[in-house]
């Protein structure tokens, strides 16, 4: 029998992280005014996951598995395809980003994943805007202030995302999943 | 290829790609003029519109947000902060007093979104009402408030890129 790509215990740390990613965006409130602030739970949740399952495609499919969570519950001020793409390019630009830096434990490359995965996410966003003839921003460094906000916030949660995977290891984690598997 | 070359790639395409979206939003706004009929007043790029019984008659600019205080309130639905700049506040910067009675209608819309919202000066004017202009993530205005009939995501108005206002 041909063997499956993703085991059933790897489908359900994904759904379990995906439902994580969902719950930290509901419950998780920093008392921040700033764009993106959430990006620190986020992307810490999906770096964690890329590196639990370190399978390509394991972090697209939490993007779109959380997407659809946050959709069917109405999540996101723009609308359920807004909310879903959002997700979902969160986890591919993720997984393209470690395609290219390989490693999630490494800092370095931990951090610019969690940047590229987050700023995707405001890519989408700012892209479906100004297809549905959205005006430009209110403020001329408005969108400028945007992107340091999800990169600032995307780095951090790289940075958290590396060092909970760094302790998960040191803690014999990685050994108990090997068994698992 | 080495870890090195490797970390530059990414820190490159962050550039790229944060270049790009700052390059077209720059063109885009470039592009966007508001004129009245008669061709007498533009409005600067990214300002609103402010029509006074159909007529355009000023455009709320961001400069204009300096001489303005911020207020805020939790929303009740998902427990976040809104915070910006009270829209009585900046109406009271363009509009004559003797034009802002308590039936006077204000209508807040989005065209990009197909919705608007009116109401009327004294539901504005009250400061329990909360109502508001955040400033989202993408950096356009969302009038929001704590109104009843008014005060959850569905009901308030993102991208906002209009305001009229009809005396009695």
């Amino acid at each position: 029998m041909k063997e499956r790509y993703f085991s059933t215990f790897e489908l359900i740390l994904m759904a379990l992280f995906s439902a994580l990613i969902v719950v930290a965006k509901i419950s998780l409130k920093l008392p921040l005014q700033l764009p993106g602030h959430s990006g620190i739970f986020w992307m810490a949740l999906i770096i964690v996951a890329a590196g639990v399952v370190p399978k390509r495609g394991a972090a697209s499919l939490v993007g779109v598995t959380s997407g659809l969570i946050a959709a069917f519950l109405g999540m996101g001020d723009l609308g359920a395809l807004n909310t879903f793409l959002s997700y979902t390019m969160l986890g591919v630009g993720t997984e393209l980003s470690l395609w290219l830096l390989q490693n999630p434990e490494n800092i370095g490359a931990a951090v610019l994943t969690g940047i590229i995965g987050h700023i995707s996410k405001l890519v989408v966003k700012w892209s479906l805007g100004t297809l549905t003839g959205a005006p430009v921003g209110f403020l001329a460094l408005g969108l400028a202030r945007s992107i340091l906000g999800y990169v600032i916030f995307g780095a951090l949660g790289g940075l958290l995302g590396s060092l909970t995977l760094a302790a998960l290891r040191k803690a014999g984690f990685f050994a108990y999943l090997a068994e698992k598997r | 290829m080495s870890q090195k070359t490797r970390l530059l790639i990414a820190v490159a395409i962050i550039l790229v790609i944060a270049g790009s979206l700052l390059g077209v939003e720059a063109f885009l706004r470039q592009k966007q003029t508001i004129e009245d009929a008669e061709g007498e007043l533009t409005l600067s790029p990214g300002s609103i519109p402010i029509y006074v019984n159909g007529k355009l008659a000023y455009g709320f600019n961001p400069e204009d947000l300096a001489d303005l205080g911020k207020i805020s309130f939790v929303d009740a639905e998902e427990g976040k902060t809104q915070e910006g700049w009270a829209l009585r506040d900046i109406l009271r910067l363009y509009i004559a007093p003797e034009n802002l009675e308590a039936e006077t209608r204000i209508t807040v819309s989005s065209s990009s979104r197909d919705r608007s919202v009116q109401l009327t000066w004294a539901e504005v004017d009250d400061p329990e009402n909360w109502v508001l202009f955040d400033l989202s993530g993408r950096g356009t205005l969302k009038l929001v408030s704590t109104l009843e009939g008014f005060d959850t995501r569905d009901d308030w108005v993102q991208d906002t890129d209009k305001i009229e206002i009809t005396t009695p």
